[in-house]
């Protein structure tokens, strides 16, 4: 009996084993059924010779992959190497969140999508040259995660410099943040580590682990490799110790040595990096030194890896749509104002944006990713909070080249002048109102602490209001991120404004602009129609009808006892 | 075993019709039904137990036994109890969530076909009327194949330079600005919608976008882009020959007998 279960659970780890292997496949040769597929489903995008220049290209940001160059961002092997097979394929099946590449798992069958891997690989001679297999990155030693690695990965995230580029709390708002480039020269922005949802090969600790070892192929971004890393070959100790030296404004003789032997020891790792990049001979010990120094590396992105996990939510916000809309919080009394914290006691509402594709000029590549709204509302008076992302901050300080505008960051919030009343009533239209017509509040980076009250009957059609309301504004942008709050009054004098009653859904949209981004007049981020409403204070009744119902209830069915006994006794 | 009273029965009956109704049917064998039309065959279902049980005299008599029987019968007298909390309580709370919930904004109808005026215009030319006009390009699948493949590859390019953000790489209404719209765009490969409607239509829709809907098309939240004013008329016919070779399905005709 126990030999049987032995040999049975030893034909199911066979089993298991063989199914492991067979799952980090390899794509078949090249063939015709390969070419017909990339060029009825990927063509469009990557060019039918695979340079990233297809009909849809020109309007994309970050660009199609050109497959010719043999770079590719999301890789399981390490720096400097080509991906697997498996790679390719996981990213035609799993698509690129954050880019406009989809997932294929539905559109192609799983064959085709091996025959799409054997044609894209064909592009790029290395494949055929290459003929060992890419080096892959071993996950072995995975530091999990914890608030000490958290904390040892935010000092390595300001040591190694990430800071420049990615910012102070990852928004990608760093000072080098607009001035990057691609290795084909298209900008590219650094990633808002805080929205895991928009990496492209994925929020797992895993996937940014091996974002760093491999680096992002034609990217600004670098690989954690010998010749690149901060102090490679110096233990963490050693590398600590160092930039404490450096950090002094004079150092002693005896300081000045210490510092000399650790650059001594450094120059030799890096040296022994090259060497084996390039394939040449090294010795054992020297392959020792060699491991030793990467094996900090790793130890070290594992640690960076948690802090950067632990800058992200855990899943995208929802957006408000359906019954999710943003209901502004009774308050008594004064409204919270700009600092107050208030303002965290509850969740904010998430107005995903999309770029204005309707009229010329428009937008395509918006990076303006969404607004978080929260709102409170008193007797008189409402007062909203809106906070959103954006990686610069530009206050008209250029110009459109086109236009000749000013460009500079701004958000609008669109409301219909009168309430459409009932569900099949029109609401104006969603850009800016047409026939009917729109008010609107326009906030200005340049002008931080001021909202213009606009009347719109389309987006080409916009007039600021004769009557300027009396609107309290507050503003502030810090580390990636705009806040502004806005006070009005309930009631206004003037016709051309909204007047809120409590209980009354009405719609809500938003514009925005990201002046970095080129945004300017039409050329928008945007949403359509949301719901926003004065949520009516809970009414007592709650507390009122249904104890008296309950005691209404415990009545009844005793006059109704009393009614049926009576009868008993009269029958009797 | 004890024969169940025929109160139990019905009560049976009740609770098993509605637990069939919207777990069974509404679940398992078909989409879930509105509690509106839960409520009308409940009703039903109530009125055919009343008359069953009230047909004859004795029947009613026994019916009622039970209840007789826990209100006076002093055998049933911890049934009794329990009943005279129970029933309280349960009124207090499912009245309380009632009196407690938020009010929720008006769903907002849509009209997925809407009525398309008589004449088919593009920009302020008058193309004809919306049932006679046919693709001038379609023709070409049975004259000139060479012809209408150069058709639909100009349709392809232009659906992935002004269509895909919304309509997506599958044309299925999932391309990467389309999870944040409301309404959601259209999906072509949906088999209820290429089929269904005429080329002529597929132009109109495309010609005038979401501004064009017909009044009974509001609320006009759709954000589909007055394509006319970007696209020339034979870009408009040429992408309508990529929707329909892209995903297999046929555009609606009259017949050439007509």
């Amino acid at each position: 009996m126990r030999i049987r279960t032995i040999a049975l659970l030893f034909l199911l780890f066979g089993i298991l084993a063989v199914f492991s292997l067979a799952y980090a496949q390899n794509a078949p040769e090249a063939s015709e059924r390969g070419k017909e597929v990339y060029e009825n489903s990927c063509a469009h995008c990557h060019g039918v010779e695979g340079r990233g220049d297809g009909s849809a290209a020109e309007n994309l940001l970050p660009k199609p992959r050109d497959f010719t160059r043999g770079l590719y961002k999301i890789r399981s092997t390490e720096a400097g190497q080509l991906p697997t097979d498996q790679d390719l394929f996981d990213i035609i099946t799993e698509g690129m969140p954050g880019s406009s590449m989809p997932e294929w798992e539905t559109a192609l069958s799983t064959n085709d999508r091996w025959e799409v891997v054997a044609y894209i690989k064909t592009f790029y001679d290395g494949f055929k040259e290459n003929e060992n297999p890419p080096k892959q990155i071993t996950l072995e030693g995975k530091i999990s995660y914890s608030p000490e690695s958290v904390d040892i990965g935010k000092e390595l995230y300001v040591e190694l410099g990430c800071v420049e580029c990615h910012g102070n709390v990852g928004r990608g708002d760093g000072t080098s943040a607009p001035t990057l480039t691609d290795s084909w020269g298209f900008q590219t922005w650094p990633a808002n580590l805080t929205q895991g949802w928009t990496f492209r090969g994925g929020p797992d600790t895993e996937d940014i682990f091996k974002r760093f070892i491999g680096g992002i192929a034609g990217s600004p971004m670098p690989a954690f490799e010998g010749d690149s890393f901060l102090n490679f070959g110096l233990t963490s100790e050693e590398s600590k110790r160092l930039i404490e030296l450096e950090n002094k404004d004079e150092m002693t003789e005896a300081e000045e040595e210490e510092s000399g032997k650790f650059y001594e020891k450094m120059d030799a790792a890096v040296d022994i990096a090259l060497t084996i990049k390039e394939g040449g001979e090294v010795s054992a010990a020297e392959i020792q030194t060699y491991n030793d120094a990467m094996k900090i590396v790793y130890e070290k992105s594992w640690h960076l890896a948690n802090y950067v996990k632990s800058l992200m939510p855990e899943k995208q916000p929802e957006p408000a749509i359906g019954n999710n809309v943003l209901r502004s919080q009774y308050v008594q009394g004064e409204l919270p104002d700009f600092d107050d914290p208030t303002w965290e006691t509850f969740k904010a509402r998430y107005f995903p944006l999309v770029g204005q594709v309707v009229i010329e000029p428009r937008q395509f590549n918006p990076t303006i990713d969404g607004v978080h709204v929260k709102s409170f509302y008193n007797d008189t008076e409402v007062a909203f909070l809106f906070v959103w992302d954006d990686r610069t901050h530009t206050t008209a300080d250029e110009t459109d080249e086109t236009t000749g505008k000013p460009l500079e960051d701004a958000l609008a919030v669109q409301f219909p002048v009168k309430v459409p009343q009932g569900p099949t009533a029109p609401k104006p239209y969603f850009l800016w109102g047409g026939r009917l017509p729109v008010y609107l509040w326009h906030w200005k980076a340049s002008m931080p602490e001021q909202v213009t009250e606009l009347t719109a009957k389309g987006i080409n059609n916009a007039e600021a209001q004769e009557v300027q309301g009396e609107l309290e504004v507050k503003s502030d942008y810090t580390d990636g991120q705009y806040k502004l709050w806005v006070k009005r009054a309930l009631k206004t004098e003037d016709k051309k404004d909204l007047q809120l009653d409590t209980g009354v859904f009405v719609p809500i949209a938003f514009s925005a602009w990201d002046g970095s981004n080129g945004d300017v007049d039409t050329k928008l981020t945007m949403t359509s129609w949301y719901t926003f409403v004065l949520e009516p204070v809970p009414s007592s009744r709650r507390f009122i009808y249904p104890p008296l119902i309950a005691l209404l209830s415990i009545g009844l069915l005793f006059g109704l006892r009393a009614f049926v006994q009576r009868r008993n006794t009269e029958e009797v | 075993m004890k024969k169940l009273s025929l109160f139990t029965i019905c009560l049976i009956i009740l609770i098993g019709s509605w637990v069939f109704l919207e777990f069974v049917v509404g679940g398992v064998i078909s989409v879930p039904i509105p509690n509106s039309v839960i409520a009308m065959y409940m009703g039903l279902i109530v009125i055919a137990i009343l008359v069953h049980i009230s047909v004859e005299d004795s029947q009613f008599r026994e019916f009622l036994r039970p209840i007789h029987e826990t209100l006076v019968d002093d055998r049933r007298r911890i049934r009794r109890r329990v009943l005279v909390v129970l029933i309280p309580v349960f009124l207090l709370f499912y009245s309380f969530l009632i009196f407690a919930q938020r009010a929720n904004p008006p769903g907002s109808p849509r009209d997925a076909h809407p009525s398309p005026p008589l004449e088919l215009t593009y920009k302020d030319e008058v193309i004809g009327t919306m049932q006679d006009v046919v693709n001038p390009y379609r023709h070409y699948q049975k004259d000139d194949p060479e012809a209408f493949k150069a058709h639909v590859e100009n349709g392809r390019r232009v659906y992935h330079q002004n269509c895909f953000y919304c309509h997506g790489d599958h044309l299925d209404g999932q391309g990467h600005f389309a999870p944040y719209l409301q309404p959601l765009p259209a999906n072509f490969q949906d088999p209820g919608i290429i089929p269904n409607f005429q080329e002529s239509f597929f132009f109109w829709r495309i010609a005038k976008g979401g501004p064009g809907l017909p009044a009974a098309g509001t609320p006009w939240d759709s954000a589909m882009p007055i394509w006319e004013d970007h696209l020339t008329k034979e870009e408009i016919w040429d992408v309508i020959l990529f929707l329909s070779e892209y995903t297999g399905y046929q555009p609606r005709t009259f017949g050439e007998a007509h």
